[in-house]
């Protein structure tokens, strides 16, 4: 269980929160959970991997909106994230990184960067929109038909 | 009201990514619930977050599995929710990412034979455990391993991983009556040809037996427990209460 999951889950983490030590303590917790409520798993909501970087990231966000790491994160993250050398010293810098970079490579720039903020940046949509100043609105539905995109993109069924 | 709906629609998206501010969100989830497709839509947009997740896998620190498996081992497991056995073998192969899908279904199954031996103070026993346990990591590391569960027909779920490459299966279960002292569950084999011994299931410890590995699997086997007298039998003397078909 723990080489399967480890790197997927470590690897959001540490894009989203980026300190490695806090990185490391919630890829622990996450991994905690998934093996403590491993019993509440529905595959009918889902696949595993879903359920599984669910949690993942729910832990990660909720790592950086917490007040302490938030401060000392706005001067780390002044420019948008966009995925490019970071992907590719990754382990799995293999034809998922591949097919996702050549998704992300299909968006308007937009809808990119709003869906990169907000899942890696770990930003709500309303502090995307300020952050791209951009209407929220439009923030809103550009996430959604970027990852509409993405999907079909990505052949998710 | 209709303007509403569009508007709370079109954050699935966002929803997805958890760029919900928390008042929007609780409205939102209130929506979901009785909106279908947004629930369905939500499924496919959350399995396309997992493809950017997973693009940024990366090694973690070699310190931190040791810290994960201690922790691991002093963390107790929750028990299934109750009217939650729709865990089809179909919903398994639809995963996106079915090697996990097997990861996680097991991962109880790896750490129940790690504590297992930890309990084991004799030396040979835990020689005979770390055996037992590198053989159930074959099959659980076998490409070709399935997930199978299946309801018992006294209540309770059994879960086998198999792989016809090693010929092998690992069968667990959870919320399987408890027996007198005199009987014992029984795993067979059920071939075409005969029908062969397999184990007895160990007694449950909260509600889950730890792994039984049973070798020398055919095509065409099933999978069958009955309930024994203590000790077992040779042959199966009682109506099975699980007979599950594994697949191909």
């Amino acid at each position: 269980m723990y080489d399967q999951l480890a790197g997927p889950v470590y690897g959001l983490i540490r894009k989203v929160v980026r300190d490695p030590a806090q990185s490391e303590e919630v890829t622990q917790e996450v991994l905690l959970e998934v093996w403590r409520t491993a019993s509440r798993f529905d595959a009918a909501r889902g696949s595993a991997a879903t359920w599984v970087m669910t949690i993942a990231h729910r832990r990660a966000i909720d790592r950086v909106r917490s007040t302490t790491a938030a401060a000392e994160r706005e001067h780390k993250t002044a420019q948008p994230l966009v995925l490019t050398d970071e992907v590719a010293e990754t382990v799995a810098a293999n034809m998922d990184a591949e097919r996702v970079r050549r998704c992300l490579g299909g968006l308007t720039e937009l809808q990119r960067e709003s869906i990169t903020l907000a899942y890696y940046g770990g930003y709500t949509y309303p502090q995307v929109a300020a952050l791209l100043h951009a209407a929220l609105g439009t923030v809103k539905t550009r996430i959604r038909d970027g990852l509409i995109r993405l999907r079909d993109c990505m052949g998710v069924s | 009201m209709r303007f509403l709906r569009h508007d709370l629609h079109t954050l699935t998206g966002a929803y997805v990514l958890d760029a919900v501010e928390p008042a929007e969100q609780a409205r939102f989830e209130h929506h979901l619930r009785r909106c279908k497709p947004c629930g369905h839509e939500v499924r496919g947009l959350a399995e396309t977050a997992t493809g950017l997740a997973m693009a940024v896998a990366m090694e973690p620190p070699a310190q931190l599995k040791q810290r994960v498996l201690t922790a691991v081992s002093v963390t107790r497991q929750m028990p299934p929710a109750a009217d939650r056995h729709h865990r089809s073998r179909l919903a398994f192969r639809q995963a996106w990412f079915p090697r996990l899908a097997v990861a996680v279904a097991v991962a109880c199954l790896v750490v129940a034979v790690v504590l297992g031996a930890l309990g084991l103070s004799a030396r040979r026993e835990l020689d005979r455990a770390r055996a037992q346990n590198q053989a159930i990591a074959a099959v659980l590391a076998a490409p070709d391993a399935r997930v199978v569960t299946q309801t018992s027909t006294v209540g309770g779920t059994a879960t086998v991983v198999v792989s016809r490459a090693e010929r092998k299966l690992i069968f667990t279960t959870a919320g399987l009556p408890r027996l007198p002292a005199a009987k014992v569950y029984e795993l067979w084999l059920i071939g075409p040809p005969q029908i062969r011994k397999a184990g007895l299931v160990p007694a449950p410890s909260a509600g889950k037996t730890t792994p039984l590995l049973a070798s020398g699997l055919v095509a065409g086997d099933k999978v069958g427990v009955t309930v024994e007298p203590a000790g077992g039998t040779s042959q199966p003397t009682a109506t099975p209460i699980l007979l599950m078909s594994l697949p191909a």
